[in-house]
């Protein structure tokens, strides 16, 4: 067998081409600044974005089915807000309780959206747009605008509190189940024929309004966990709060190779996509690089990442037709 | 027939005033007509010219909506057009501060807005495998970035900039009767837009790429021409969303033009344009635009929660795209009744 | 025949379920002609039931603001008449809601009709709609809260026009086009209060740094200033060394960030200074949560701060400032009384009294005409309890 060269390894597989990337901003950042490779500072990466890590898990489901939900941060508004109330009003300040209640709002929410996109065979990207501007608004009228601040959560936010195991767990055990059900699951695989080709999917006796209609409930209910967590680790519920960061889970998954046109991806990717935008945002307040600079920065390197994606995949496809040829 | 009808109530054939009635188009004019009395009303102050003075801050998003009309049907979708108007409106401001005269700001800015579609159109066609939303999610948080840069490095700072010569502006923001000029601009390009979509070759090959874009590649259509051209074609509206902004804030800053794009494809998509291409026309866009336009003036007059109002306007997005399963739903009931 | 029927039914479906929306969150303004449409628009109520959710306090607050207007025909009392409006920056800010009570309860104390607008969203653009629509709706006063200094300059020259008399509170907005400015407290007062804080946490000397908004808040920018020509001006604060001026851009979790990010590049700061509501309550957290030795000053509400604020290392923030909202919103109502009934025209001079707030006299103030509401609040241990169920 012949040797591979490093190139080739390199291009061959879109994660260690991320690994590479991953590597490059880690040593740029950190000859600017070593204090960032501090244990702390990596662990700080994980816990502010563990929204971004949770719900790229939700939107890789819908992506390989070749769907999109831009609705995510609207319905993380609406559950977390109404669990921040539910504490403000003295209603319940049961933890546990709490959690499953921002997650079933997560999961109506979500189901909604299956539904509709399944048996109404709406456009995703729609169907979401509409309950983006739905559930935001729902947030904001119960909100009344008040918020729900750190001494109505006082007890609930010890649970996210810099340094305390839970939103790890949660982290860790997400990402565990999704790379056992994604990889070795019916359900998985399901998702996956779906995606790839939805008519084979379904002559092959694939339910898909059932699996498209699961993938988006999914997608709900991790929405609403991230809007509880949300408020658990910011101790605060705010109307408005992640406004816009749908955007930031979708690059998080498109930088770490899921297809938008369906059946491509992986939960290792996306764990690696959802770092990259993680890192991209705990490293720019530390190099030292004035404010106004960074949302430029911020956008050149996902473009940047997203186009060496592409030019990857073509060395690959090009490669492997040469190893036809031969 | 490709593209003709917005989105289908019925299964009638073609042809005469019934069937115009029945199409999306005849009930969005309904709905508009609705909307209208309803104003009338809920509010003592809905007239013709209290909605026509309300307009013009909203009439700027319709000339953007026809360049998004295009690259829908094309199947593509372009979300960095709000960030484009803010980087064009804030290179206006600034370049007229700096002493250019009015008509070079406004060369000006429906230049950075033609370039900023080129360089959108650039990348989605240089790389065919991107989609266009992720090429399009990148260069809104560049357009957006170069302003929030400009702002500090060329203007004063403080991420907002106002234009000191407003003179050109005022002239832009006059008004013909009762009617803004922005009023007779948006019907002008409106036109325009319609008929080259509806009735020209250039029009026809958007549907066909829309509709298959492989097909359409072996029939001779130069797609990824065609494409960067629509590209193009939006970010110069795009400019001219700025200038006619320009004129109901004589400036500029950070938050400029923030959520127009999911607004401007709310009205595509209400208007009966469907995101995954090849199907909708502007017509119908155009009726919807007036209808969303019209609400909210109306729901504003009557001092409704401004949160409401989204939430109304997602209802409305969500019922009229199921339209089309609603109806044949029922079709297929009584069919088997 | 009957596909006909159903696009006429869809289409009536869509506007029901308008008018349905128009129904269960009836507006604040209490015109009377416009009630007649809105019950009547009552029994399509069950045709959008995402509207029904809307909170009954909502309801409970509107059906107060109609008994209120409906008393107030009866006595001749000096405002009524006339509808007094507020532009707040935007909607879901508790400070933001706090001022309107205040507005809302001076002007209808004083028969006048209050309308409250809060914008989608915290951007000049949203403020321009909800100002043209109070211009179609021919109030007699608009007071703004700007979120751009520049931008409405426009829309309120038409208003202007229109015969609205318009102030400004909060946030200012270009001078000439408003009659006045309802200062919460003058820049020099807040950066020489802020300043003297930093002064006294740091023990006169060593590194500290400020956690700002946005970079283009016009409040905050001035404070900033305020505070940083102080430090240059005052030799008493020459072993100070103010190490970086962040930006959180209102967001908890970019002002985390950004928490962090001074820690972590300034191992020897001992004081952050953060002059906004959201980056104060974010950094505290962040502070408290690292056990820091850090500590914590600045702007902020006391009920989202409550829980940080304490004088042992437990707590991040020993004290804070702020201003009473509600009486900021109080004062921009009596302003807005008085400039209507022509008590004042808006010239530096003018005195009028501002209900039991007292008398106050309009000020000029580098070449604006302002009202400043007073001294910011200190809140420490020992009264924040007592304020943080007010606001």
């Amino acid at each position: 067998m012949k040797k591979k060269s490093i190139g080739q390894f390199l291009s061959e597989s879109r994660e260690a081409s991320l690994v590479i990337v991953l590597a490059v901003l880690l040593i740029v950042v950190g000859i600017i600044n070593p204090s960032f490779l501090s244990f702390t500072n990596i662990r700080q990466i994980f816990l502010n974005n563990t929204l971004t890590f949770i719900m790229a898990l939700g939107m890789l489901c819908v992506m390989l089915t070749a769907g999109i939900d831009i609705s995510i941060t609207s319905t993380l508004a609406f559950a977390g807000m109404s669990i921040g109330l539910l504490q403000k009003y003295n209603v319940l300040h049961n933890t546990f309780l709490l959690f499953v209640i921002g997650a079933l709002i997560g999961v109506v929410c979500g189901f909604l959206n299956g539904i509709i996109i399944a048996k109404g065979h709406v456009a995703p990207i729609i169907c979401t747009m509409g309950f983006m501007y739905i559930w935001r608004g729902m947030a904001y009228v119960i909100s009344n605008n008040n918020w729900a601040s750190g001494m109505d959560v006082a007890g609930f936010s010890d649970f996210g509190k810099d340094g305390a195991p839970g939103p790890y767990i949660i982290l860790i055990l997400a990402y565990i189940i999704f790379f056992i059900v994604m990889k070795w699951t019916r359900f998985g695989r399901r998702i996956y024929a779906v995606g790839s080709n939805t008519e084979a999917a379904q002559v092959s006796g694939i339910n898909v309004d059932r699996t498209l209609t699961s993938v988006y409930t999914i997608m709900g209910f991790l929405a609403g966990l991230a809007g509880v967590l949300s408020v658990s680790i910011y101790a605060s519920a705010q109307p408005n709060m992640q406004y816009g960061k749908e955007m930031d889970v979708i690059a998080a998954c498109v930088i770490g190779g899921v297809s938008m046109s369906g059946g491509r991806g992986s939960v290792a990717g996306t764990f690696l996509g959802a770092l990259i935008i993680g890192i991209i945002s705990k490293a720019l307040p530390m190099v030292n690089i004035p404010n106004f600079w960074q949302n430029l920065i911020k956008g050149v390197i996902i473009l940047a990442v997203v186009v060496l994606n592409v030019v990857t995949q073509r060395t690959m496809d090009r490669q492997n037709l040469l190893r036809r040829e031969m | 027939m490709a593209g003709k009808s917005g989105r289908e109530i019925s299964a009638v054939p073609e042809g005469g005033i019934k069937s115009k009635l029945l199409s999306w188009e005849g009930a969005l004019v309904l709905i508009l007509i609705g909307v209208n009395i309803l104003g009338v009303a809920i509010s003592p102050n809905y007239n013709v010219n209290n909605v026509l003075r309300e307009m013009p801050r909203y009439l700027a998003e319709i000339f953007m909506m026809f360049g998004m009309g295009y690259i829908l049907v094309l199947g593509d979708i372009d979300i960095s057009v709000g960030a484009l108007v803010c980087l064009a409106g804030t290179v206006t401001v600034l370049s007229s501060n700096a002493g250019a005269p009015f008509i070079v700001a406004v060369i000006i800015c429906l230049g950075v807005g033609l370039l900023g579609g080129m360089l959108n159109g650039f990348i989605a066609t240089r790389f065919t495998e991107l989609p266009t939303m992720i090429v399009t999610l990148g260069t809104q948080i560049i357009f957006r970035g170069i302003a929030e840069v400009l702002f500090e490095t060329w203007g004063n700072g403080g991420g907002t900039a106002s234009m000191a010569d407003t003179k050109g502006l005022m002239l832009l923001a006059k008004k013909l009767g009762p009617f803004p000029i922005a009023f007779f601009c948006v019907i002008i390009v409106g036109v325009i837009m319609i008929v080259v979509l509806a009735k020209t070759t250039f029009g026809r090959k958007l549907y066909a790429i829309g509709s298959n874009k492989t097909a359409a590649y072996y029939a001779g259509i130069k797609v990824e021409r065609i494409r960067f051209i629509c590209y193009s074609l939006l970010g110069f509206l795009s400019g001219l969303c700025a200038l006619f902004l320009l004129t109901a804030t004589f400036g500029s800053n950070t938050t400029t033009g923030q959520g127009f794009e999911m607004e401007v494809i709310a009205m595509c998509v209400f208007g009966g344009i469907a995101t995954t291409g090849g199907k909708g026309n502007l017509t119908g866009a155009f009726i919807a635009a007036f209808i969303i336009v019209c609400l909210r003036i109306a729901l504003g007059q009557r001092n409704i929660n401004t949160q409401v109002i989204l939430v109304i306007i997602g209802l409305m997005l969500i019922i009229s795209v199921l339209v089309p399963s609603i109806s044949s739903a029922i079709t297929a009931r009584k069919k088997r009744a | 025949m009957k596909k006909k029927v159903l696009s006429v039914l869809l289409a009536s479906a869509m506007v029901a379920s308008v008018l349905a929306g128009c129904g269960s969150s009836a507006a604040d303004t209490a015109a009377p002609a416009a009630d007649a449409a809105a019950e009547e628009a009552a029994p399509a109520e069950e045709a959008a039931p995402a509207e029904e959710a809307a909170p009954a306090e909502e309801a409970a607050t509107e059906a107060a603001v109609d008994t209120a207007a409906a008393d107030s025909a009866a006595p001749a009392a000096d405002a009524s008449g006339s509808t007094y409006a507020l532009v707040t920056k935007s909607a879901g800010n508790p400070f933001m809601e706090r001022m309107a009570s205040g507005f809302q309860e001076a002007v209808e104390a004083q028969g006048g009709t209050v309308v409250i607008q809060n914008p989608e969203a915290a951007t000049p653009d949203a403020q321009i709609s909800v100002i043209q629509s109070l211009i179609s709706q021919g109030v007699s006063s608009i007071a703004v809260d700007g979120n751009d200094a520049n931008a409405l300059t426009a829309v309120l020259t038409e208003a202007k026009d229109a015969g609205i008399k318009i102030l400004t509170l909060d946030s200012d907005v270009a001078p000439d086009t408003r009659t006045v400015y309802c200062n919460q407290a003058g820049v020099q007062q807040i950066g020489e209060t802020l300043m003297e804080a930093v002064y006294d946490l740091t023990g006169g000397e060593g590194d500290w740094a400020i956690l700002s908004a946005t970079s283009q808040a016009t409040n905050q920018n001035a404070w900033i200033d305020a505070m940083k020509k102080l430090m240059e001006s005052d030799s008493k604060y020459a072993k100070l060394n103010l190490v970086e001026v962040a930006y959180g851009d209102d967001e908890p979790q970019k002002s985390t960030d950004q928490t962090q990010a001074l820690l972590q590049n300034y191992p020897d700061l001992k004081v952050i200074c953060a002059p906004t509501t959201v980056g104060i309550a974010a950094a505290a957290k962040v502070l408290q949560d690292q056990k820091s030795t850090v500590k914590l000053t600045g702007l902020g509400l006391p009920s989202e701060m409550a829980e940080y604020i304490g004088d042992d290392d437990a707590h991040s923030c020993p004290y804070m400032y702020l201003w009473n909202p509600i009486d900021l919103g109080r004062l921009a109502g009596y302003t807005s009384i008085a400039l209507v009934d022509g008590t004042i025209t808006g010239a530096a001079g003018d005195k009028f009294t501002a209900g039991d707030l007292g008398d106050y006299t309009i000020e000029e103030i580098d070449g604006s005409t302002q009202i400043i509401l007073g001294p910011p609040f200190k809140f420490d241990p020992s009264n924040i309890d007592e304020w943080k169920s007010v606001y």
